[in-house]
């Protein structure tokens, strides 16, 4: 033990500020979130009355429904737009370098900027509302369909499953260039006789994509749909700003918990099955989808 | 041979639809900037109204200069600058040296100190920011300079350690092993000779530091009682229904993240982005 200590002096005194952080930092207020959780606020002693609590609630269950939703859908339109756009930039092209540019333009913009700038444009009086709008107009000067007032304009924050689909396509915007780069790393890493080989078989697109790319590319899918859906379990700011209080997720039922109703045991009890939520989707996916591929 | 005889026609629908498709892509990364922006210089009638423009008609600085002159944009600025800055600051300080150990620890070691630093992250902001308010309420350190530093720190010092073990990994162990047979000491060979060489990823991981803080959004919230910080003004603005101060407001919080963006952009790898584990 001391001999230990004698010879990795250096590195523990190098290691040991972060160590500390993270452990005081970090590790406590993890700890103490989740003993909150399981404490009655009135008597103090351990007991899962706040959890009964959240059971009755009908805001609970509906966060609860909502998060998953999102997440779900959220992780199935960012993996497709990037593996597109990743296959995209893959190829070579004159005005590549312009394209891949505009394509990382969100990175450049904060997340809670791109929930206002969605805010005007899913506003009942927004953007998208009047592209709506326009286009039905066409339609029946045309006269392809004889009346659009019916559906237009829409609310899209007044909850249910558009309000959902906002929030879904907000945060898809946001993190598609960060799911691209993922994905053209990927990409690149994949040697190009193999491809070459396929060709000269006479692979079809489709064949060499199915065959080749797809699963070739399962380290970084893996990657991808496990720093995706940690951050969209805890999705927090684009609800907060798009819906206000109209779909809550578990994140921000947390927040009014502790916030609004002033209780921080509550709050710690939601944020607990959070985190067991993304712990139990994180395994379920690298035991039955990836089969410990990915991370090796 | 029959499938290199029969035609690809999936192949030629890709190649037909590549160009319009990146286009279509393109214009969707681009437009809510646009937006934004067009909401912050345009008059009212062009916004609140049933059917808003596409095009930027009525052009207007109002809005901005409301802004700039009305005095709550500052002292938000100061505070979101400053707490970036100091933030950054710190982060490097602790995070360089301990990523550097981690670096040149045995694989399978390494791989079980940065899945628990993934953890961390697995973990709500939500939950870790409650014990913190509590904490930081018995402390006083609410709405100051110091509180929001320390907690800014507990989300940027596992990603800035992430990207430097990647940064660090990548130096080869030969350069310190020479200079130490040269007589150098090992802090010193860690000074003179492996700091220098990760300058450039030390430099490149603090700015995007320094961008995670300057828009840092909740624990901002659980610890700011009355002073905001820049992002918290926006919020402030949305609740309110301040149209165009929350569209400058955002604006000017998106200036600096997107011209250090577009200048890092070809460090903008997934190394960058997914920590080390790949």
């Amino acid at each position: 033990m001391k001999r230990f200590f004698k010879k990795y002096h250096l590195e523990i005194l190098l290691i040991l500020p972060l160590a500390l952080y993270i452990f005081y930092f970090t590790l406590i207020p993890i700890l103490q979130t989740i003993k909150m959780g399981f404490t009655n606020p009135i008597t103090g002693n351990l007991s899962l009355e706040n959890y009964r609590y959240l059971l009755e609630r009908e805001d609970f269950r509906k966060a609860f429904v909502n998060t998953f939703i999102i997440s779900i859908l959220g992780l199935i339109m960012q993996l497709a737009a990037g593996l597109i756009l990743a296959l995209m930039l893959k190829k070579e092209f004159k005005t590549k370098g312009i394209f891949r540019a505009i394509i990382l333009t969100p990175m450049g913009v904060p997340t809670l900027v791109s929930g206002v700038a969605l805010l005007y444009i899913f506003d009942t009086q927004g953007y998208f509302n009047e592209l709506l709008y326009r286009i039905t107009e066409c339609l029946k000067y045309i006269g392809l369909i004889a009346n659009t007032y019916r559906f237009v304009p829409i609310d899209w924050a007044s909850g249910g499953i558009r309000t959902i689909l906002m929030i879904a396509f907000g945060d898809m915007w946001k993190v598609t260039p960060i799911v691209t780069l993922l994905l053209l790393a990927g990409l690149e890493s994949i040697p190009l006789d193999v491809y070459e080989a396929a060709q000269i078989d006479g692979a079809s697109k489709w064949q060499t994509f199915k065959n080749i790319t797809l699963p070739l590319l399962k380290p970084s899918i893996t990657m991808a749909v496990i720093l995706r859906s940690v951050d969209l379990f805890r999705i927090f700011e684009l609800p907060m700003i798009l819906a206000g209080k109209t779909v809550p997720v578990l994140a921000t039922y947390a927040f009014e918990e502790y916030r609004v109703y002033n209780n921080p045991n509550i709050s710690g009890a939601v944020s607990t099955i959070l985190l067991v939520i993304i712990m139990i989707f994180v395994l379920l996916y690298l035991k039955y989808v990836d089969k410990g591929e990915g991370l090796a | 041979m029959m499938s290199s005889v029969k035609k690809d026609r999936l192949g030629k629908i890709i190649d037909a639809s590549f160009f319009p498709l990146l286009i279509f892509f393109s214009l969707i990364m681009l437009i809510p900037v646009y937006i934004l922006v067009k909401v912050s210089i345009s008059q009212p009638v062009d916004v609140l109204t049933q059917h808003p423009t596409f095009l930027i008609r009525n052009f207007t600085w109002d809005h901005w200069i409301k802004v700039l002159t009305s005095g709550k944009l500052w002292p938000a600025f100061r505070k979101s600058f400053t707490v970036a800055t100091l933030t950054a600051i710190f982060a490097i300080i602790i995070a360089t040296p301990a990523s550097y150990v981690i670096s040149r620890l045995p694989k399978k070691v390494k791989y079980v100190v940065i899945l628990g630093l993934f953890f961390t992250r697995m973990f709500p902001n939500v939950g870790i920011a409650l014990p913190i308010a509590v904490k930081f309420l018995k402390w006083n350190l609410m709405d100051t300079y110091i509180g929001l530093v320390l907690a800014h720190l507990i989300e940027q010092l596992p990603f800035i350690t992430w990207i430097l073990v990647g940064t660090f990994e990548v130096i080869p162990v030969d350069l310190e092993k020479s200079a130490m047979i040269d007589g150098a000491s090992r802090l010193r060979a860690l000074m003179s000779i492996v700091i220098p060489n990760a300058a450039p990823g030390i430099a490149v991981a603090t700015l995007f530091v320094w961008l995670n803080s300057w828009n840092e959004f909740t624990y901002a919230l659980y610890l700011s009682l009355s002073e905001n910080t820049l992002p918290l003004q926006v919020y402030y603005y949305v609740n309110r229904g301040g149209f165009f101060q929350t569209a400058t407001y955002a604006t000017i919080l998106t200036i600096p993240v997107a011209v250090v963006t577009y200048a890092l952009q070809r460090y903008l790898k997934s190394d960058y982005l997914g920590g080390a584990i790949k």
